[in-house]
């Protein structure tokens, strides 16, 4: 006895401390969150399978059956080989439902709180034993170590440090499957120091008993061999069946169930443990034989009951008996913690719960905390109290496979679950009856009351006697189990519910939900319904919870939004109270219309069709695929298209349709047609009441702007059990519209131009007639005032005659009369004859003209053209002014142009018309002041010019106002005659 | 899908197929690490999968 009992029982409490520690880093958040997160600490965490057995009883089993000890850990492994075929439709069913035990899942399953309790009820069967090997290892290794204690009060003190950890960082909140990131690190950390123990353990073995792994094999096969010879084999049947049992184990037992299930961080992380899991395991296994071999290679009679503890005789070092201790203490309360939390949730959800529903009882929360934490307490004690009275006489591979065989019985029950949508409640509980009846009758009674097992071996496989009982039970009770299944199932009727859950739950079932409207129109409707089951703080609490979960506003009233809603509410009251009691609360309290007719609900169908996307092959995934396809032509098709079902409810809004609307798709798909915003509401009910297939150029007030929209339906009528639909494409033709609009004004001024052209073409003849006359009036008279009035008669007919000569041009295509030369015109003569001729009109008469253009600066072309620009330009210019303000003229050479500019002080022009000053009939003038044609008649002209025109309002050296710069080409020939502007043509 | 198909049969296949793996690995004169090694063998496969599983869920 090399350890005394304080210290040992203090190398446990630092243990203890030192887990309790590292939780409360983790809680503190003194350890960064990223490495809480990260999938090996997940990996790490489902370590809690090693249990006792793992540091002991493997070795005790190795010393029984060789390498037959390797199945439980070759079965686990196999199980989470098959992680994305098996574990991950669990987990996804049990985070979408907020299942968080076995119970839970059967309950939900099979649409009863009554199979819920069968498997609480199993489960707790089966376990004891599993915990009670637990304690039984802990009180065992300290007594076997130190002679000293009562291995039975060694292990109640174990008890209490076990549930105050379970109950501190497992039991902080009232929902069960919130994660607890302080109990997976700290069944993490358990882990690794259980692994690291046992490698350590391994290596004292390897090279501390044995000199490496060379003397290791030559002991093997010369001294050893013997040894080994004399180990029983176990025979094929037997190891398949162990296999089988520990393959089960990892999702069956209720930690396994806790840890893969309720804790996982993400489905990338569950992913992962595909191989890291068996990776641990491996680690965890290898150091098994070493031990073994060890303990015989020193002389160690390995046959004896201790063999268990070989791991303490293979060294006198305090250290080594230590690290033993730790591994087992590890393994021990790492599971003893898990199952305690979970067996708590089933017992209070499936037991308690079912036998006292909560009600509307204040404090709901704070009770069902209190209610669950005093079950762990419960459960524990009830652990050390199977041990004491149980336990203690028997060793650990029968109390072991006990509990493995036991709870191997809801085998069937689970792949059913996920395999067989035809399964229903009465052959499972029939099939979980017998099986678990064979299975005390054979292996749970004689181990509690000490008899001879009792096997009931059916007619014809009398060989099965022979067997040893665990294996026999173990057949004989599955096999009736599934029989009994089976034909149960076959020949009994499956309720509509359990039809439902199965789909939900089915693998590769059809899964075609029904939508049925709710009674509450909105989410907030649920509160006062739920408050009369939960009380309102609750009720409130709930479904504020669920609607932030699902991102939905109070006041929607979306069908598909409330179905959303209530199903999240169901998910979340069972986790809090489990699904049969939440299922009740829900059907009671949130109820279906009765009177409405279910319909498939084909956006969850998308939604699912979506999510298991990765799953599909062969022609499945090439159907997948073309609905996509299918599904993206319609989405981004430019134009707008939504799809109504028989019943109103909006299933489909596009892209272009969104665009067009301002309105999200994602947040009204599901909305009854009637419930749609304003207009689309009024208008698509228009649409869906109108007996012709369009509705053509609807004008329609959108948010912004006044926009004009054509409609055309189509009716898909119901065919084959298909549900039909209303297909209702919306085109916007508001560009159309306002095209048609301008080309009919455009027709209409062209009419005018032309009316214009023919009155200018008769005005021509008396102006001829004026000019004549004033010819001969020059010539009969000598008075100079007549002379000047005959001389500006003269010049202002024959610029009516140029005005009406241009005006015939432009009705003629905008091209000036032909025949004209460019001449070097001189621009500030030009310029001031433009200002004499404007100052001839009324109008602009308190406006102040200046001219600046510099005398001398010439530019090459046609000066009655140029002076009609400059008319009217500067006639413009005035227009836009205010009275006193003034309108300036300028002129500079740049290079080989000059630069001719108009500026005014007046309003400017407005921005959205400034692109399009130079089409015809664009005018910032009243109506009927402005005929749109004067800019395009400059643009006209300065085009043949060769010249440009520059636009800048406001001028960059002024506030307001507009400047007009002309860019014509400069001459530098001296022709003083050619730029006479009222030179003939 | 089609990895998840060879993972069923790989485990399915070891399943059945275990027991003559066993006597295999008790034989006189095996190494002892035998059992391990095979084990590790399988592991690597799995990532291997993982990886194509990854890449065909991409």
């Amino acid at each position: 006895m090399s350890v005394s009992l304080g210290g040992i029982l203090a190398l446990g409490a630092g243990y203890l401390a030192m887990v309790f520690l590292c939780a409360l880093a983790v809680e503190r958040g003194w350890v960064p969150p990223r490495l809480i997160r990260h999938p090996g600490v997940y990996s790490l965490s489902l370590g809690v399978y090693a249990s006792a057995w793992a540091v002991y009883g493997s070795v005790e089993l190795a010393s029984r059956i060789g390498y037959g000890y390797l199945a439980y850990y070759l079965g686990v492994s196999g199980a989470f080989l098959l992680v994305p075929v098996m574990l991950v439709p669990i987990q996804r069913l049990a985070r979408t439902y907020q299942l968080a035990s076995l119970a839970d899942l059967f309950a939900f399953r099979f649409r009863s709180r009554w199979v819920g309790t069968l498997i609480t009820l199993i489960t707790l069967l089966a376990i004891l034993p599993l915990l009670a090997l637990q304690l039984k290892t802990f009180g065992d290794a300290i007594h076997r170590l130190t002679g000293a204690g009562s291995p039975i009060m060694l292990a109640l003190i174990l008890c209490l440090p076990i549930a105050l950890l379970a109950i501190m960082f497992g039991a902080r909140h009232s929902h069960l499957p919130v994660r607890h990131d302080t109990l997976l690190a700290a069944i993490a950390v358990e882990s690794l120091v259980k692994l690291a123990a046992m490698l350590a353990l391994g290596g004292v073995a390897l090279y501390g008993v044995f000199d490496g792994p060379n003397d290791l094999q030559q002991w093997l096969t010369g001294p050893g061999l013997d040894l080994q010879a004399r180990v029983a084999r176990l025979e094929t049947g037997q190891w398949r069946t162990l296999l089988m049992l520990f393959f089960a184990a990892a999702f069956l037992m209720p930690h396994m169930f806790h840890m893969t299930f309720t804790e996982t961080p993400s489905r990338r992380a569950l992913l992962q443990t595909g191989w890291s899991f068996p990776l641990y395991l491996l680690l965890m296994a290898l150091p098994v034989p070493l031990i073994l071999w060890a303990a015989q290679r020193l002389g160690i009679d390995t046959s004896a009951s201790g063999a268990a503890y070989l791991a303490f005789d293979i060294s006198t070092s305090p250290w080594v008996d230590g690290l033993a201790f730790i591994a087992g203490l590890a393994a021990a309360s790492g599971t003893l913690i898990i199952v305690a939390l979970a067996l708590a949730g089933m017992v209070l959800n499936h037991l308690v719960l079912v036998a006292h529903p909560p009600g509307n009882r204040p404090n709901l929360y704070r009770w069902l905390l209190w209610l669950r934490r005093g079950l762990i307490v419960a459960v524990i004690l009830g652990a050390w109290l199977f041990y004491r009275t149980v336990g203690i006489k028997h060793d650990l591979a029968d109390l072991g496979l006990t509990a493995f065989v036991g709870i191997a019985q809801c085998l069937p029950g689970l792949l059913a679950i996920l395999y067989w949508p035809g399964a229903n409640r009465k052959g499972m509980v029939c099939g979980l009856v017998a099986g678990s009846t064979l299975w005390l009758l054979g292996l749970w009674l004689p181990l509690v009351a000490d008899y001879s097992p009792l096997v009931l071996v059916p007619p014809g496989l009398d060989w099965l006697r022979d067997e040893p009982p665990w294996y026999a039970v173990t057949l004989i009770a599955l096999y009736a189990n599934i029989l009994i299944f089976i034909l149960v199932s076959l020949v009994t009727r499956t309720s509509e519910g359990e039809r439902a859950a199965a789909e939900a739950c089915s693998v590769d079932a059809v899964i075609r939900p029904k939508r049925l409207p709710l009674t509450a129109r909105t989410g907030e409707d649920f509160k006062p319904l739920l408050a009369e089951a939960l009380g309102s703080e609750v009720a409130e609490r709930e479904v504020e919870s669920a609607l932030a979960a699902l991102n939905l506003s109070s006041r929607d009233g979306r069908p598909y939004a409330l179905r959303r809603l209530r199903d999240r509410i169901q998910a979340n009251l069972s986790g809090l109270m489990g699904p049969s009691v939440a299922q009740d609360i829900v059907d009671r309290f949130l109820p279906y219309q009765s009177r409405s007719q279910a319909t498939d609900d084909i956006h969850f169908v998308e939604s699912r069709l979506e999510a298991y996307r990765s799953r599909f092959t062969g022609l499945a995934r090439e159907l997948d695929g073309l609905r996509r396809h299918h599904r993206r032509t319609l989405a981004r098709l430019p134009i707008g298209l939504c799809i109504f079902d028989d019943d109103g409810e909006l299933l489909m809004w596009n892209e272009a349709l969104s665009r067009l609307s301002a309105v999200d798709g994602e947040s009204i798909i599901g909305s009854h047609r009637d419930d749609l915003p304003a207009p689309w509401a009024e208008l698509l009910a228009r649409m869906h009441d109108e007996p012709h297939a369009y509705l053509y150029k609807q004008a329609v007030a959108l948010a912004s702007e006044l926009r004009y929209l054509t409609l055309h339906k189509a009716v898909l009528d119901p065919e084959e059990g298909d549900r039909g639909a209303v297909v209702i494409l919306v085109e916007d033709h508001s560009e159309l519209k306002w095209l048609e609009d301008e080309l009919l004004h455009s027709e209409r001024l062209a009419s005018i131009g032309r009316l214009a052209a023919g009155v200018a073409h008769e005005i021509g003849n008396p102006i001829t007639g004026i000019s004549s006359l004033v010819q001969n009036l020059r010539y009969d008279t000598e008075d100079p005032q007549v002379l000047e009035s005959a001389e500006q008669i003269q010049q202002l007919t024959q610029r009516v005659s140029r005005i009406v000569g241009s005006l015939v041009g432009f009705a003629h295509g905008g091209r000036h009369v032909q025949g004209t030369r460019f001449v070097p015109v001189e621009l500030r003569r030009l310029s001031d004859e433009a200002l004499h001729l404007i100052r001839l009109a009324r109008s602009g008469e308190d406006i102040i003209y200046d001219n600046f253009c510099p005398p001398g600066l010439k530019v090459m072309g046609d000066a009655q053209r140029l002076l009609q620009v400059l008319i009217n330009l500067i006639g413009n210019a005035r227009d836009a002014s205010a009275p006193g303000s003034r309108v300036t003229l300028d002129a500079s050479a740049r290079e080989e142009w000059v630069l001719l500019s108009v500026t005014d002080e007046g309003h400017g022009i407005d921005e959205s018309i400034r692109d399009r000053l130079f089409e015809p009939f664009t005018t910032t003038k009243p109506p009927g002041e402005g005929t749109g044609l004067g800019l395009p008649l400059v643009y006209s002209i300065l085009r043949e010019h060769h010249g440009d025109i520059q636009i800048s309002s406001p001028p960059p050296d002024q506030t307001f106002g507009t400047r007009i710069t002309l860019w014509l080409p400069r001459t530098l020939q001296d022709d003083s005659n050619a730029d006479e502007p009222d030179s003939d043509r | 899908m089609y990895i998840y198909r060879i993972m069923l049969f790989l485990v399915f296949g070891g399943y059945l197929l275990s027991p003559q793996l066993m006597s295999g690995w008790v034989e006189p004169g095996a190494a002892w690490y035998r059992p391990f090694l095979i084990w590790g063998g399988l592991i690597a496969l799995s990532v291997w999968l993982e990886q194509k599983r990854k890449l065909d869920e991409r």
